[in-house]
Protein backbone atom coordinates (compact mmCIF):
# COMPACT_ATOMS: atom_id res chain seq x y z
CA UNK A 1 0.00 0.00 0.00
CA UNK A 2 2.44 2.54 0.86
CA UNK A 3 4.67 2.49 -1.78
CA UNK A 4 5.75 6.18 -1.71
CA UNK A 5 9.25 6.91 -1.07
CA UNK A 6 10.57 10.14 0.19
CA UNK A 7 11.75 11.25 -3.21
CA UNK A 8 8.06 10.40 -4.60
CA UNK A 9 6.36 12.90 -2.13
CA UNK A 10 8.64 15.44 -3.22
CA UNK A 11 8.37 14.97 -7.00
CA UNK A 12 4.38 14.46 -6.59
CA UNK A 13 4.63 17.83 -4.57
CA UNK A 14 6.54 19.39 -7.43
CA UNK A 15 4.66 18.49 -9.69
CA UNK A 16 1.66 20.20 -8.46
CA UNK A 17 3.40 23.70 -8.27
CA UNK A 18 3.34 24.42 -11.43
CA UNK A 19 -0.57 24.79 -10.77
CA UNK A 20 0.17 26.80 -7.78
CA UNK A 21 1.72 29.69 -9.56
CA UNK A 22 -0.17 29.25 -12.76
CA UNK A 23 -3.52 29.68 -10.83
CA UNK A 24 -1.67 32.93 -8.94
CA UNK A 25 -0.50 34.49 -12.61
CA UNK A 26 -4.10 34.59 -13.46
CA UNK A 27 -5.29 35.84 -9.94
CA UNK A 28 -2.50 38.69 -10.24
CA UNK A 29 -2.76 39.82 -13.42
CA UNK A 30 -7.12 39.34 -13.77
CA UNK A 31 -6.73 41.11 -10.73
CA UNK A 32 -4.75 43.72 -11.73
CA UNK A 33 -6.55 44.59 -14.47
CA UNK A 34 -10.23 44.56 -13.22
CA UNK A 35 -8.77 47.02 -10.41
CA UNK A 36 -7.00 49.42 -12.48
CA UNK A 37 -10.56 49.83 -14.52
CA UNK A 38 -12.50 50.31 -11.40
CA UNK A 39 -9.43 52.71 -10.40
CA UNK A 40 -10.25 55.16 -13.60
CA UNK A 41 -13.31 54.85 -13.02
CA UNK A 42 -13.15 55.92 -9.32
CA UNK A 43 -11.52 58.65 -10.34
CA UNK A 44 -12.82 59.62 -13.39
CA UNK A 45 -16.44 59.70 -12.13
CA UNK A 46 -15.95 60.69 -8.08
CA UNK A 47 -19.53 60.84 -8.11
CA UNK A 48 -21.19 58.23 -10.17
CA UNK A 49 -18.65 55.34 -9.76
CA UNK A 50 -17.76 55.62 -6.33
CA UNK A 51 -20.45 53.89 -4.55
CA UNK A 52 -20.93 51.22 -7.02
CA UNK A 53 -17.02 50.61 -6.55
CA UNK A 54 -17.15 50.77 -2.72
CA UNK A 55 -19.88 48.07 -2.82
CA UNK A 56 -17.81 45.54 -5.32
CA UNK A 57 -15.21 45.80 -2.57
CA UNK A 58 -16.96 44.98 0.28
CA UNK A 59 -19.05 42.63 -0.97
CA UNK A 60 -16.10 40.17 -2.59
CA UNK A 61 -13.57 41.29 0.38
CA UNK A 62 -16.75 40.48 2.74
CA UNK A 63 -17.48 36.74 1.23
CA UNK A 64 -15.20 34.27 1.72
CA UNK A 65 -13.36 33.39 -2.02
CA UNK A 66 -14.49 29.19 -0.85
CA UNK A 67 -17.73 30.31 -1.38
CA UNK A 68 -17.62 31.91 -4.21
CA UNK A 69 -15.86 29.17 -6.13
CA UNK A 70 -18.25 26.85 -4.74
CA UNK A 71 -21.51 28.71 -6.22
CA UNK A 72 -19.52 29.75 -9.14
CA UNK A 73 -19.00 26.21 -9.84
CA UNK A 74 -21.58 24.40 -8.33
CA UNK A 75 -24.22 27.07 -7.99
CA UNK A 76 -24.44 27.83 -11.70
CA UNK A 77 -24.51 24.49 -12.82
CA UNK A 78 -27.49 24.43 -10.92
CA UNK A 79 -28.86 27.03 -13.35
CA UNK A 80 -28.14 25.03 -16.21
CA UNK A 81 -24.96 27.17 -16.81
CA UNK A 82 -21.68 24.54 -16.92
CA UNK A 83 -18.64 26.16 -16.34
CA UNK A 84 -15.11 24.56 -16.17
CA UNK A 85 -12.86 24.60 -13.34
CA UNK A 86 -10.33 26.74 -14.63
CA UNK A 87 -13.12 29.30 -15.81
CA UNK A 88 -14.18 29.33 -12.25
CA UNK A 89 -10.77 29.50 -10.86
CA UNK A 90 -9.80 32.33 -12.76
CA UNK A 91 -13.21 34.33 -12.06
CA UNK A 92 -13.26 34.28 -8.43
CA UNK A 93 -9.33 34.39 -8.11
CA UNK A 94 -9.33 37.82 -10.45
CA UNK A 95 -12.74 38.90 -8.70
CA UNK A 96 -11.28 38.11 -5.17
CA UNK A 97 -7.63 39.89 -5.57
CA UNK A 98 -9.44 42.79 -7.87
CA UNK A 99 -11.33 43.86 -4.66
CA UNK A 100 -8.31 43.63 -2.09
CA UNK A 101 -6.30 45.72 -5.38
CA UNK A 102 -8.59 48.13 -5.94
CA UNK A 103 -8.55 48.88 -2.01
CA UNK A 104 -4.44 48.77 -1.47
CA UNK A 105 -3.94 51.24 -5.09
CA UNK A 106 -6.63 53.44 -4.12
CA UNK A 107 -5.08 54.09 -0.45
CA UNK A 108 -1.66 54.48 -2.57
CA UNK A 109 -2.92 57.63 -4.29
CA UNK A 110 -4.70 59.15 -1.75
CA UNK A 111 -1.60 58.77 0.26
CA UNK A 112 0.44 60.99 -2.16
CA UNK A 113 0.92 64.39 0.11
CA UNK A 114 -1.49 66.79 -0.33
CA UNK A 115 1.28 69.39 -0.98
CA UNK A 116 2.15 67.34 -4.11
CA UNK A 117 -1.39 68.09 -5.25
CA UNK A 118 -1.15 72.12 -4.54
CA UNK A 119 2.54 72.60 -5.91
CA UNK A 120 1.60 70.86 -9.26
CA UNK A 121 -1.70 73.14 -9.47
CA UNK A 122 0.04 76.16 -9.10
CA UNK A 123 3.20 75.43 -11.20
CA UNK A 124 -0.35 75.47 -14.11
CA UNK A 125 -0.91 71.95 -14.19
CA UNK A 126 -4.38 70.21 -15.19
CA UNK A 127 -5.76 68.05 -13.11
CA UNK A 128 -4.68 64.55 -15.88
CA UNK A 129 -1.52 66.28 -15.93
CA UNK A 130 -1.22 66.37 -11.93
CA UNK A 131 -2.55 62.46 -11.82
CA UNK A 132 -0.26 61.19 -14.60
CA UNK A 133 3.03 63.09 -13.91
CA UNK A 134 2.81 63.95 -10.24
CA UNK A 135 0.53 61.63 -8.27
CA UNK A 136 0.55 58.33 -9.94
CA UNK A 137 4.36 58.11 -10.32
CA UNK A 138 4.48 58.65 -6.39
CA UNK A 139 1.57 56.35 -5.52
CA UNK A 140 3.65 53.51 -7.60
CA UNK A 141 6.34 53.67 -5.19
CA UNK A 142 4.14 53.29 -2.10
CA UNK A 143 2.01 51.00 -4.34
CA UNK A 144 4.98 48.06 -3.96
CA UNK A 145 4.94 46.94 -0.09
CA UNK A 146 1.83 46.32 0.20
CA UNK A 147 1.17 44.84 -3.14
CA UNK A 148 3.56 42.83 -2.55
CA UNK A 149 2.27 41.70 0.71
CA UNK A 150 -0.83 40.79 -0.85
CA UNK A 151 0.88 38.46 -4.23
CA UNK A 152 1.84 36.85 -1.04
CA UNK A 153 -1.46 36.30 0.23
CA UNK A 154 -2.94 35.55 -3.74
CA UNK A 155 -0.49 32.41 -3.81
CA UNK A 156 -2.17 31.23 -0.88
CA UNK A 157 -5.03 31.38 -1.38
CA UNK A 158 -5.02 29.25 -5.02
CA UNK A 159 -5.33 26.62 -1.97
CA UNK A 160 -8.91 27.08 -2.19
CA UNK A 161 -8.99 26.30 -5.63
CA UNK A 162 -8.92 22.28 -4.84
CA UNK A 163 -12.83 22.76 -4.18
CA UNK A 164 -13.39 22.34 -7.91
CA UNK A 165 -11.00 19.66 -8.51
CA UNK A 166 -7.66 21.18 -9.19
CA UNK A 167 -4.87 19.06 -7.67
CA UNK A 168 -2.77 22.12 -6.87
CA UNK A 169 0.08 22.18 -3.91
CA UNK A 170 -1.88 21.92 -0.91
CA UNK A 171 -4.45 19.45 -2.21
CA UNK A 172 -2.00 17.15 -3.70
CA UNK A 173 0.04 16.91 0.32
CA UNK A 174 -3.20 16.24 1.28
CA UNK A 175 -3.66 13.28 -1.12
CA UNK A 176 -0.41 12.38 -0.27
CA UNK A 177 -0.47 13.16 3.66
CA UNK A 178 -3.46 10.22 3.40
CA UNK A 179 -1.73 7.80 1.18
CA UNK A 180 1.45 7.68 3.39
CA UNK A 181 0.06 7.86 6.86
CA UNK A 182 3.37 10.89 7.12
CA UNK A 183 1.57 14.04 7.48
CA UNK A 184 4.52 15.25 8.92
CA UNK A 185 6.49 14.67 6.11
CA UNK A 186 4.15 15.66 3.28
CA UNK A 187 3.02 19.34 4.97
CA UNK A 188 6.21 19.93 5.85
CA UNK A 189 7.42 19.45 2.60
CA UNK A 190 4.56 21.70 1.47
CA UNK A 191 4.70 24.53 4.44
CA UNK A 192 8.82 24.66 2.45
CA UNK A 193 7.50 25.11 -0.88
CA UNK A 194 5.05 27.52 -0.29
CA UNK A 195 8.10 29.42 1.62
CA UNK A 196 10.37 29.24 -0.77
CA UNK A 197 7.76 30.59 -3.52
CA UNK A 198 6.32 33.50 -0.96
CA UNK A 199 10.08 34.55 -0.11
CA UNK A 200 11.48 34.79 -3.93
CA UNK A 201 8.33 37.17 -4.43
CA UNK A 202 9.17 39.02 -1.51
CA UNK A 203 12.66 39.30 -2.32
CA UNK A 204 11.73 40.50 -5.89
CA UNK A 205 9.91 43.12 -3.99
CA UNK A 206 12.34 44.57 -2.24
CA UNK A 207 14.86 44.80 -5.13
CA UNK A 208 12.02 46.54 -7.04
CA UNK A 209 11.73 48.57 -4.02
CA UNK A 210 15.20 49.80 -4.08
CA UNK A 211 16.09 50.20 -7.91
CA UNK A 212 12.39 52.81 -7.83
CA UNK A 213 13.60 55.07 -4.66
CA UNK A 214 14.37 58.40 -5.44
CA UNK B 1 -15.60 23.32 10.82
CA UNK B 2 -16.78 26.95 9.20
CA UNK B 3 -16.52 25.93 6.25
CA UNK B 4 -18.43 22.91 6.82
CA UNK B 5 -21.17 24.68 8.37
CA UNK B 6 -20.77 27.40 4.97
CA UNK B 7 -21.09 24.16 2.60
CA UNK B 8 -23.95 23.00 4.34
CA UNK B 9 -25.95 26.36 3.82
CA UNK B 10 -24.67 26.43 0.13
CA UNK B 11 -25.91 22.91 -0.41
CA UNK B 12 -29.27 24.15 1.29
CA UNK B 13 -29.44 26.69 -1.04
CA UNK B 14 -28.76 24.57 -3.91
CA UNK B 15 -31.62 22.30 -2.43
CA UNK B 16 -33.98 24.72 -2.58
CA UNK B 17 -32.83 26.00 -5.92
CA UNK B 18 -33.71 22.73 -7.40
CA UNK B 19 -31.80 20.34 -9.26
CA UNK B 20 -30.91 20.24 -13.40
CA UNK B 21 -33.92 19.32 -15.36
CA UNK B 22 -32.72 16.13 -16.93
CA UNK B 23 -32.84 17.13 -20.63
CA UNK B 24 -32.29 13.52 -21.97
CA UNK B 25 -32.17 10.20 -20.00
CA UNK B 26 -28.56 9.87 -18.17
CA UNK B 27 -27.97 6.44 -19.35
CA UNK B 28 -28.54 7.09 -23.12
CA UNK B 29 -26.15 9.85 -22.50
CA UNK B 30 -23.41 7.44 -21.14
CA UNK B 31 -23.65 4.68 -23.73
CA UNK B 32 -23.55 8.00 -26.82
CA UNK B 33 -20.80 9.61 -24.75
CA UNK B 34 -19.39 6.08 -24.42
CA UNK B 35 -17.79 7.49 -20.84
CA UNK B 36 -19.02 7.40 -17.41
CA UNK B 37 -18.09 9.60 -15.03
CA UNK B 38 -17.64 9.16 -11.45
CA UNK B 39 -16.96 10.83 -8.42
CA UNK B 40 -14.61 9.46 -6.61
CA UNK B 41 -12.36 10.13 -3.14
CA UNK B 42 -8.22 10.21 -3.15
CA UNK B 43 -8.16 11.05 0.60
CA UNK B 44 -9.69 8.48 2.25
CA UNK B 45 -7.66 4.96 2.29
CA UNK B 46 -8.88 1.90 1.54
CA UNK B 47 -11.34 3.82 -0.20
CA UNK B 48 -9.58 5.92 -2.05
CA UNK B 49 -6.41 6.95 -2.12
CA UNK B 50 -3.39 7.40 -4.59
CA UNK B 51 -0.44 5.44 -5.28
CA UNK B 52 3.15 6.66 -6.14
CA UNK B 53 1.97 7.84 -9.89
CA UNK B 54 -0.97 9.89 -8.01
CA UNK B 55 -3.28 7.54 -10.15
CA UNK B 56 -6.41 7.18 -7.56
CA UNK B 57 -6.71 3.42 -6.53
CA UNK B 58 -9.30 1.42 -3.84
CA UNK B 59 -12.12 0.11 -3.20
CA UNK B 60 -14.07 2.97 -4.59
CA UNK B 61 -12.35 3.10 -7.98
CA UNK B 62 -12.45 -0.84 -8.49
CA UNK B 63 -16.17 -0.62 -8.50
CA UNK B 64 -16.27 2.90 -10.49
CA UNK B 65 -14.23 0.62 -13.19
CA UNK B 66 -16.42 -2.65 -12.56
CA UNK B 67 -19.55 -0.52 -13.24
CA UNK B 68 -17.62 1.18 -16.34
CA UNK B 69 -16.92 -2.31 -17.55
CA UNK B 70 -19.95 -3.86 -17.53
CA UNK B 71 -21.99 -0.62 -19.03
CA UNK B 72 -18.88 -0.90 -22.41
CA UNK B 73 -17.96 2.20 -21.34
CA UNK B 74 -15.01 4.19 -20.26
CA UNK B 75 -14.78 5.40 -16.74
CA UNK B 76 -13.34 8.94 -16.11
CA UNK B 77 -12.60 9.60 -12.36
CA UNK B 78 -13.50 12.88 -11.08
CA UNK B 79 -11.12 13.31 -7.65
CA UNK B 80 -13.73 14.66 -5.24
CA UNK B 81 -13.52 15.68 -1.44
CA UNK B 82 -16.19 15.09 1.16
CA UNK B 83 -17.71 18.25 1.46
CA UNK B 84 -18.57 18.24 -2.31
CA UNK B 85 -18.82 14.79 -3.53
CA UNK B 86 -22.54 15.31 -3.40
CA UNK B 87 -22.48 18.54 -4.99
CA UNK B 88 -20.79 16.90 -7.86
CA UNK B 89 -23.68 14.86 -8.25
CA UNK B 90 -26.43 17.50 -7.89
CA UNK B 91 -24.97 19.86 -10.44
CA UNK B 92 -24.84 16.98 -13.25
CA UNK B 93 -20.94 17.50 -13.02
CA UNK B 94 -20.77 13.75 -12.59
CA UNK B 95 -23.04 10.63 -13.42
CA UNK B 96 -22.75 8.85 -10.32
CA UNK B 97 -20.57 8.94 -6.93
CA UNK B 98 -18.50 6.52 -5.49
CA UNK B 99 -17.54 7.95 -2.00
CA UNK B 100 -17.88 5.37 0.93
CA UNK B 101 -21.45 7.56 0.70
CA UNK B 102 -23.86 6.28 3.48
CA UNK B 103 -27.58 6.53 3.14
CA UNK B 104 -28.98 9.29 5.31
CA UNK B 105 -32.29 10.91 5.05
CA UNK B 106 -30.79 14.53 3.84
CA UNK B 107 -28.83 13.03 1.00
CA UNK B 108 -31.86 10.68 -0.02
CA UNK B 109 -33.59 14.54 -0.69
CA UNK B 110 -31.55 15.60 -3.49
CA UNK B 111 -29.88 11.80 -4.39
CA UNK B 112 -30.89 8.49 -5.29
CA UNK B 113 -29.02 6.07 -3.78
CA UNK B 114 -28.15 2.20 -5.40
CA UNK B 115 -28.50 -1.10 -3.44
CA UNK B 116 -25.08 -1.16 -1.08
CA UNK B 117 -21.76 -2.38 -2.44
CA UNK B 118 -19.51 -2.44 0.17
CA UNK B 119 -19.98 -2.89 4.04
CA UNK B 120 -18.92 -0.44 6.72
CA UNK B 121 -18.84 -1.56 9.94
CA UNK B 122 -18.15 0.01 13.21
CA UNK B 123 -16.48 -2.99 15.55
CA UNK B 124 -14.38 -3.53 18.13
CA UNK B 125 -10.15 -4.47 17.61
CA UNK B 126 -7.88 -6.07 19.53
CA UNK B 127 -5.17 -8.61 19.92
CA UNK B 128 -5.64 -12.20 19.35
CA UNK B 129 -6.06 -13.27 22.81
CA UNK B 130 -8.79 -13.55 24.19
CA UNK B 131 -11.34 -14.25 22.24
CA UNK B 132 -14.66 -11.98 22.20
CA UNK B 133 -17.65 -14.39 21.38
CA UNK B 134 -20.63 -11.66 22.15
CA UNK B 135 -21.05 -8.44 23.83
CA UNK B 136 -20.91 -9.88 27.63
CA UNK B 137 -17.37 -10.78 26.56
CA UNK B 138 -16.80 -7.32 26.57
CA UNK B 139 -17.23 -6.68 30.58
CA UNK B 140 -14.69 -5.51 32.51
CA UNK B 141 -12.05 -5.36 29.45
CA UNK B 142 -10.39 -1.19 28.78
CA UNK B 143 -11.87 -0.10 25.27
CA UNK B 144 -10.69 3.03 23.79
CA UNK B 145 -12.86 5.12 22.11
CA UNK B 146 -13.47 7.92 20.02
CA UNK B 147 -15.89 10.38 22.14
CA UNK B 148 -19.05 11.43 20.95
CA UNK B 149 -18.39 9.08 17.50
CA UNK B 150 -20.84 6.29 16.32
CA UNK B 151 -19.07 3.64 18.56
CA UNK B 152 -18.90 5.36 21.47
CA UNK B 153 -23.09 5.32 21.81
CA UNK B 154 -22.98 1.65 20.28
CA UNK B 155 -20.75 0.27 22.81
CA UNK B 156 -22.47 2.11 25.50
CA UNK B 157 -25.86 0.33 24.34
CA UNK B 158 -24.32 -3.12 23.77
CA UNK B 159 -22.06 -3.70 26.00
CA UNK B 160 -22.90 -1.48 28.94
CA UNK B 161 -20.63 -3.40 31.62
CA UNK B 162 -16.96 -2.88 29.03
CA UNK B 163 -14.34 -0.02 31.06
CA UNK B 164 -14.22 2.69 28.38
CA UNK B 165 -11.80 5.12 27.78
CA UNK B 166 -12.96 8.07 25.66
CA UNK B 167 -10.34 10.29 23.49
CA UNK B 168 -10.26 13.09 21.52
CA UNK B 169 -10.25 11.71 17.98
CA UNK B 170 -9.07 8.93 15.86
CA UNK B 171 -5.93 8.82 16.42
CA UNK B 172 -5.19 8.96 19.97
CA UNK B 173 -8.04 6.05 20.21
CA UNK B 174 -5.86 3.72 17.43
CA UNK B 175 -2.33 5.20 19.75
CA UNK B 176 -3.61 4.09 22.98
CA UNK B 177 -4.43 1.09 21.55
CA UNK B 178 -0.82 0.12 19.83
CA UNK B 179 0.88 1.92 23.19
CA UNK B 180 -1.08 -0.36 25.65
CA UNK B 181 -2.94 1.63 27.23
CA UNK B 182 -6.08 -0.74 26.31
CA UNK B 183 -6.81 -3.78 25.40
CA UNK B 184 -9.21 -2.87 22.40
CA UNK B 185 -10.06 -0.21 20.61
CA UNK B 186 -13.78 1.05 18.77
CA UNK B 187 -13.30 2.20 15.14
CA UNK B 188 -14.84 1.50 11.51
CA UNK B 189 -13.17 -1.36 9.83
CA UNK B 190 -11.58 0.63 7.21
CA UNK B 191 -9.35 2.34 9.72
CA UNK B 192 -8.27 -1.08 11.11
CA UNK B 193 -7.23 -2.54 7.39
CA UNK B 194 -5.31 0.77 6.66
CA UNK B 195 -3.62 0.11 10.17
CA UNK B 196 -2.59 -3.57 9.18
CA UNK B 197 -1.56 -2.12 5.72
CA UNK B 198 1.30 0.20 7.46
CA UNK B 199 2.23 -2.60 10.26
CA UNK B 200 1.13 -6.44 8.91
CA UNK B 201 2.82 -7.80 11.63
CA UNK B 202 0.34 -6.28 14.32
CA UNK B 203 -1.06 -8.52 16.53
CA UNK B 204 -4.73 -6.96 15.22
CA UNK B 205 -8.39 -8.87 14.71
CA UNK B 206 -11.78 -7.85 14.54
CA UNK B 207 -13.15 -9.02 18.01
CA UNK B 208 -16.66 -7.59 17.53
CA UNK B 209 -19.41 -6.08 15.26
CA UNK B 210 -21.11 -2.91 16.54
CA UNK B 211 -23.27 -1.75 14.16
CA UNK B 212 -23.46 -1.90 10.08
CA UNK B 213 -23.67 1.29 8.25
CA UNK B 214 -22.62 0.33 4.26
CA UNK B 215 -21.75 2.67 1.69
CA UNK B 216 -24.22 2.97 -1.44
CA UNK B 217 -23.31 4.54 -4.77
CA UNK B 218 -25.42 7.76 -5.25
CA UNK B 219 -26.71 8.51 -8.63
CA UNK B 220 -28.30 11.38 -10.10
CA UNK B 221 -31.87 12.12 -8.52
CA UNK B 222 -34.87 10.88 -10.99
CA UNK B 223 -32.84 8.56 -13.67
CA UNK B 224 -34.15 5.49 -13.11
CA UNK B 225 -33.28 3.77 -16.08
CA UNK B 226 -29.47 4.16 -14.73
CA UNK B 227 -30.04 3.62 -10.62
CA UNK B 228 -31.52 -0.07 -12.28
CA UNK B 229 -28.89 -0.37 -14.48
CA UNK B 230 -26.54 0.26 -11.67
CA UNK B 231 -28.07 -1.87 -9.35
CA UNK B 232 -28.18 -4.56 -11.51
CA UNK B 233 -24.74 -4.53 -11.85
CA UNK B 234 -23.78 -4.60 -8.50
CA UNK B 235 -26.33 -7.21 -7.95
CA UNK B 236 -24.61 -9.44 -9.95
CA UNK B 237 -21.16 -8.22 -8.89
CA UNK B 238 -22.23 -9.66 -4.99
CA UNK B 239 -23.37 -13.18 -7.11
CA UNK B 240 -20.19 -13.59 -8.68
CA UNK B 241 -18.47 -13.14 -5.90
CA UNK B 242 -16.85 -9.81 -7.25
CA UNK B 243 -17.94 -7.41 -4.40
CA UNK B 244 -16.28 -9.71 -1.83
CA UNK B 245 -13.07 -10.33 -3.79
CA UNK B 246 -12.88 -6.37 -4.01
CA UNK B 247 -13.50 -6.04 0.02
CA UNK B 248 -11.08 -8.72 0.58
CA UNK B 249 -8.56 -7.15 -1.23
CA UNK B 250 -9.33 -3.96 -0.19
CA UNK B 251 -10.85 -4.02 3.20
CA UNK B 252 -9.55 -7.18 4.40
CA UNK B 253 -12.97 -8.99 4.92
CA UNK B 254 -15.19 -10.35 2.76
CA UNK B 255 -18.40 -8.14 2.27
CA UNK B 256 -20.36 -10.26 3.53
CA UNK B 257 -24.95 -9.62 3.39
CA UNK B 258 -25.52 -5.80 1.72
CA UNK B 259 -28.47 -4.48 2.06
CA UNK B 260 -30.56 -3.98 -1.14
Amino acid sequence: MNDFTTWDVFRNLLAAVPWTIYLSLIAFTGGAAVSLLLLCLRFAFPRGAGTPVRLYVQLFQGTPLLMQLFLVYFGLALMGVQTTPLFAASLCLSVYSSAYLTETWYGCVLAVPKGQWEASSSLGLKHWQQMLLIVLPQALRLSVPPTVGLMVQIVKNTSLASIVGFVELTRASQIIANATFEPFLAYGAVAFIYFVICFSISLCGRHLEKRIRI
Amino acid sequence: MTARILFAAAIGLMATLGTVPAVADALDDIIARKTIRVAVPTDYPPFGSVGADMQPRGMDIDVANLIGEKLGVKVELVPVTAPNRVAYLQSGKTDLTISSLGKTEERAKVIDFSIAYSPFFDAVFGKKEPPVKDYADLSDKTISVTRGSMQDKELEDLAPKAVVKRFEDNNSTIAAFMSGQVEMFASGTPVAAAIKRRNPDLDLELKIVLANSPCYVGVVKGETKLLDKVNAIIREAKASGEIDRLSVKWLGAPAGELPE
